[in-house]
């Protein structure tokens, strides 16, 4: 549904993309994850056909974004990381005056508003001026508005960027439930564990250049040097690294904070296997936890590794 | 909707008709607009019933003379009005962070200009159509015939159709809503009152072998103030825009301490004979010469103006796309260097 190939873009003498690739088939979430100025925003703009790329192809949907933009136009609906909203205008006004923009008839508009004001789960606040709705009901309305033409790829840019607690998990069920819907998503984010949650696939962009691509799966596998347990132990926590650390498949032992973390390399029956280990030689264990922060790792590994 | 309709009548119109009327400036703009007008009327007739101000005299030119001063002063209040309502009109959107937002539309960008345009012209338009009741008084002490009326408004209408084109051109290279706005005013100046100046500062010359007075220099007639002033009158305005070298005319030389004046029949001196260019300048709102001969004051300057307009839409059309298709510095292919 989306492919990038070789994508270049150089302002002057620096390079904000440098040779990045990578696809997304139809129906996945493709998160893009990098630190600011990484290259994410150069590259969702290069896609929604706004920038020209210095070199490198992009495609949505087989339309070229250099050649044929407004059959990419069509395509995408995109939400980029500011609200862009307009004085005087009713939340309704505002949705209306982009499906007629989308080309949307007029005597379809009316729904096309109302379902979307009911899936951001905004219907009571239809005739709020848009500008004086708050930030999180912004980003909702910003995400109605670029749903008006019922597009099959949407290109995220930090949606939940400068939203509290709430309205974050508020704007991921609008997007999980997008995804029910059957659209191919981008969303740019720097809140990893959203990510880990909400995407199929994963990419990690730093200094322009794609450090790695996949599914959440394959990337924290390829960039994280093992998987990692977090072990509780009644008493003999020193007893249990003595247990552990001999074992062939165990790669490094450490105490943290009153728990024992184990990194490992293995499977699943890798860990049963450590498990049994440990009761065998006598040790109450009263947690045994695969440590989910593999993305995490993943990222800082991938963007602390020396550019060149 | 055929795609001619679909270019001219966009939604950008209707959005931007339903923002600006929601405010308090459209209502007081309109407001301050029709008071002002109609104070200046009431002065010039005020000036011309009590014979001040040079403007007494014949009851019969009364009509004429306030018919001329609303229309310039018309010009003159449009020169303020309709860079503010362009200059605007694109920056305030990148300003916004909207604009983006519709070129990922299938909106062309023309169609977002010409959007643009039309719904800040139309508020010119409605001012037009205000300050008609304001110009029917005229009719009521004579003096100016409807065709007049008809041709005033044309110019008036074709200066500001230039200046709101310009502003939109501005706005369109601009990022920023200020410089935008300086630009526009800068622009306005410079059509309203530099083109009228030019003519003062490089007049025409005039040839002593030729039986017809000149016209002033074609550029001139950029400014709507001599055509409209022409229409008012119904005759050029004496020596604006033409230089009369009395030393090259046998008949012309004025006697010592004398002077002479240049007339639509020629030089006129304080004492001497008058020299005469003839008699073919009978129809009095003609060109006589130049690259418009033959046609009317206002004709001529409306081409100009629509020439201009031609060119700022070109320019508009040319800066405002994300993409551009036409660079103005050839590129040459870069290898991305290594980030730092």
């Amino acid at each position: 549904m989306i492919a990038v190939q070789n994508l270049t873009k150089v302002y002057g003498k620096r390079a904000a993309l440098d040779h990045v690739s990578f696809e997304v088939p139809e129906r996945e979430i493709f998160g893009f994850v990098g630190p600011n100025g990484a290259g994410k925003t150069t590259t969702l703009r290069i896609l929604a056909a706004l920038l020209e790329p210095t070199e490198g192809k992009a495609y949505i949907d087989g339309a070229d974004v250099t050649k044929d933009r407004e059959k990419v136009h069509t395509r995408i609906g995109y939400m980029p990381d500011f609200f862009g909203v307009y004085d005087q205008l009713t939340l309704t006004e505002y949705l209306d005056f982009y499906a007629a923009c989308y080309r949307q008839p007029k005597s379809r508009r009316q729904k096309i508003v109302e379902d979307l004001l009911a899936l951001v789960g905004m219907t009571e606040r239809k005739n709020q001026l848009v500008d004086t709705l708050s930030r999180g009901l912004k980003q909702r309305a910003c995400l109605a508005r670029a749903l008006v033409h019922d597009p099959a790829v949407l290109l995220l840019d930090e949606p939940a960027s400068g939203l509290d607690p709430r309205a974050r998990v508020e704007m991921r069920e609008i997007l999980k439930e997008l995804q029910g819907m059957g659209k191919t998503i981008i969303i740019s984010s720097h809140i990893l564990p959203e990510l880990t949650e909400l995407c199929t696939m994963i990419g990690i962009i730093d200094h322009g250049r794609m450090r790695a691509t996949g599914t959440v799966r394959e990337v924290i596998a390829r960039l994280t040097s093992g998987r990692r347990l977090r072990i509780n132990v009644l008493d003999e926590k020193d007893a249990a690294i003595e247990v552990l650390t001999p074992l062939a498949a165990i790669r490094h032992v450490e105490a943290v904070n009153g728990s024992i973390e184990a990194e490992y390399d293995g499977d699943e029956r890798t860990a049963s296997d450590i498990l049994v280990a440990l009761t065998g030689a006598g040790i109450r264990v009263s947690s045994f936890t695969p440590v989910d922060g593999g993305l995490e790792d993943a990222f800082l590994k991938a963007t602390s590794e020396e550019v060149g | 909707m055929n795609p001619v309709a679909r270019a001219l009548w966009n939604p950008i119109v209707a959005k931007e008709y339903r923002t600006r009327m929601r405010t308090w400036r459209s209502p007081f703009a309109i407001t301050l607009y029709v008071v002002l007008l109609g104070g200046l009327g009431w002065a010039v007739f005020a000036a011309m019933t009590g014979n001040t101000l040079g403007l007494g005299g014949s009851g019969t030119n009364y009509g004429m003379y306030l018919f001329m001063f609303l229309i310039v002063f018309q010009v003159a209040l449009l020169g303020f009005i309709t860079p503010a309502l362009t200059a605007g009109a694109i920056s305030s959107e990148r300003e916004r962070q909207t604009l983006d937002l519709l070129f990922v539309t299938p909106l062309a960008p023309f169609s977002i200009l010409w959007g643009k345009l039309l719904a800040s012209m139309s508020f010119v338009v409605l001012l037009l159509i205000l300050s008609i009741p304001l110009f029917s008084l005229v009719f009521l002490l004579g003096g100016i015939e409807l065709d007049q009326v008809v041709y005033a408004f044309a110019v008036t209408g074709s200066t500001a159709l230039t200046l709101g084109f310009v502003g939109i051109a501005f706005s369109s290279l601009f990022r920023r809503t200020l410089p935008a706005t300086v630009a526009a005013y800068g622009a306005a100046f410079v059509l309203l009152l530099g083109a009228y100046v030019y003519g003062f500062l490089f007049p025409t010359d005039a040839d002593p072998t030729s039986t017809v007075v000149p016209a002033p220099p074609a550029i001139t007639l950029v400014s709507p103030v001599i055509p409209l002033v022409t229409i008012a009158t119904n005759q050029p305005v004496s020596g604006y825009g033409v230089r009369v070298d009395y030393s090259r005319y046998t008949k012309g030389i004025p006697a010592a301490g004398g002077y002479c004046t240049p007339t639509v029949n020629g030089a006129m001196c304080t004492s001497g004979p008058v020299y005469s260019f003839g008699t073919n300048q009978n129809t009095g709102t003609t060109l006589p010469s130049g690259l418009f001969k033959g046609w009317q004051y206002w004709q001529a300057s409306i081409v100009m103006q629509l020439m201009i307009c031609a060119v700022a839409l070109a320019f508009s059309a040319l800066v405002l796309p994300p993409v551009r298709r036409f660079h103005l510095r050839r590129r040459r292919p870069v290898t991305a260097p290594a980030p730092a």
